[in-house]
């Protein structure tokens, strides 16, 4: 146990220090003449824009633009792949006829549907989310199918033998078993979604982070652009973060999550 | 007339590959009469699992019929409750939240759930540990909690499918007795299979022994062993000739061996 918690901390303090060391070196590099400011900047450099860009509101804005998107694309994929995936899991019809889509998910990038949404949504917010849903949709779906479909079957017989319906079945067995896995599809769908938020931003949008990437990119202010490329960085650990928490949180099985 | 009458039963199998059709049991004609406790045994294959779960009314019967107070079976009933081997308890769930799920299945309305339960955990022994979830039990303790779920709904006929396969032995031997000291309280008409010979003389009234292909029964054997029972009866005469008979069975059967998969 102790031990254990020595090597998490040995990991942890591991894990920081090579993150300043980077940072250190980054910043020597420069300094030095080493590498041309123009094509990294630094991290001074880079800490004291996002402090002007805190000042004037655009963090906020550009953070809360991004934010929005994601939050509503991570939220209807989370409906849509869940749901789906349940019915998937449960009767073997559906899969069948989601499967050609699923394939075609897999192989296309999703990317490529972009002028589509366009034309279908026009610039901006709407095609933003429908792409960031479609980053996201797959490993939700997939996920929950596969937690439904590989129930577990001594656990359904033991539940038949006490006369427990299909729907009883599906209820307490099916879907409990399958949280686990399910916590895991929204895991890599929050990345997924975030991604697909923030690359829709870099083609066409007036706010987020992303368009301030491309912004500040296409007029050579990389300081600029850096703060927001690691404002991207740190949402996407944190936002992942938080559902490994609640992943580990669900799996223990230290929790009765069917009362 | 018996409580449970299995006449000309036959259960045949498809194989998932090659279509074949195989026999997993035929021509098996047994009586069990209400209040026995009856073991199973036989070597692996012999499709005794498979008989246990027809009772059961988990498998579909292709030849034959069983029959219990007088009615047909044709799928799970509240009459009967099976106790499985290890991995069937629910792992999200604690001690009673398992023991009330057949409760819940059933729509049980004989009052609180949560008192049953309790009732059946303290008469298992587990009431300390009726917040725990199944990771933190041993074998032998989920097993209990195994037979407090089955015996909670209150069965007429209990049916165990190696219920103690997965123990160690000295752990099975105390899970014998222990099971004994239950089934003497209310005197459950029991199946219990089982490849362990000492478990399946120990345990019963009366032994099925089972031969493979197909599986049939080769015999029965009446045990007139006293009750109530416990450890010292294993070094008894009578108990050491029955011993004696099962193996020359099973050693049979060991010399005819196929490699045949069994199918539960």
């Amino acid at each position: 146990m102790i031990v254990e918690l020595f090597y998490r901390r040995q990991a942890l303090i591991l894990g920081t220090l090579s993150m300043i060391g980077l940072l250190v070196f980054w910043q020597i590099a420069v300094d030095a003449g080493l590498i041309n400011p123009f094509f990294i900047s630094t991290p001074s450099q880079v800490w004291t824009e996002f402090l002007v860009q805190f000042e004037d509101g655009q963090v906020a804005a550009n953070v809360g633009a991004t934010l929005y998107c994601f939050v509503w694309s991570m939220g209807l994929a989370t409906v849509v792949g869940i749901v789906l995936g349940m019915l998937a899991g449960w009767f073997r019809d559906v899969e069948s006829a989601l499967e050609p889509f699923i394939w075609f998910k897999y192989s296309a990038p999703t990317v490529a549907f972009y002028p589509l949404f366009i034309a279908w949504l026009g610039y901006g917010t709407p095609t933003i989310i429908a792409i960031a849903f479609l980053f996201a949709l797959t490993p939700i779906y997939a996920n929950t199918l596969s937690g439904i479909k590989n129930i577990d079957r001594d656990l359904a017989k033991a539940a038949r033998s006490f006369g427990a319906k299909p729907l009883d079945i599906f209820l307490q067995v099916a879907l409990p078993g399958s949280v686990p896995v399910m916590m895991a599809g929204l895991r890599l769908g929050v990345g997924r979604a975030l991604t697909g938020v923030v690359v829709a931003e870099l083609f066409g949008a007036n706010a987020g982070l992303g368009y301030a990437i491309t912004y500040y990119g296409q007029l050579m202010q990389t300081t600029k652009m850096m703060v927001s490329i690691v404002i991207v960085i740190l949402l996407g650990v944190i936002l992942t973060q938080i559902l490994s928490f609640l992943e580990s949180k669900t799996d223990s099985w230290r929790v009765d999550s069917g009362r | 007339m018996a409580q449970i009458e299995i006449r000309d039963l036959g259960i045949d199998y498809r194989k998932p590959k090659s279509n074949e059709v195989f026999s997993a049991v035929d021509n098996v004609e047994l009586s069990i009469e209400k209040g026995e406790f009856v073991t199973i045994v036989g070597s692996s294959g012999c499709g005794k699992s498979t008989l246990l779960m027809a009772v059961a009314g988990l498998v579909n019967l292709s030849r034959g019929s069983i029959k219990i107070d007088g009615k047909q079976v044709t799928g799970p009933g509240p009459d009967r409750a099976v106790v499985f081997q290890e991995a069937s308890l629910l792992p999200w769930r604690s001690v009673r939240g398992n023991v009330k799920f057949g409760l819940e299945m059933q729509r049980w309305n004989g009052g609180d759930l949560n008192e049953r339960a309790m009732q059946m955990i303290r008469l298992v022994g587990l009431s300390r540990f009726s917040d725990y979830h199944p990771h933190q039990l041993s074998g032998g303790m989920r097993q209990r909690v195994n037979i407090a779920r089955a015996l909670a709904v209150d069965p007429d006929v209990l049916l165990m499918d190696e219920p103690f396969g997965a123990l160690d032995a000295q752990t099975r031997e105390i899970m014998g007795t222990e099971l004994l000291r239950i089934w003497e309280r209310h005197k459950k008409t029991a199946l219990f299979v089982t490849h362990d010979i000492d478990e399946a003389i120990f345990l019963a009234d009366k032994i099925v022994v089972m031969g493979r292909n197909p599986g049939h029964i080769k015999e029965v054997i009446k045990v007139d062993l006293p009750r109530p029972r416990d450890e010292a009866i294993l070094d008894s005469d009578d108990f050491h000739s029955l011993r004696k008979r099962l193996r020359a069975h099973l050693a049979e059967d060991m010399s005819s061996m196929q490699l045949v998969k069994e199918v539960a």
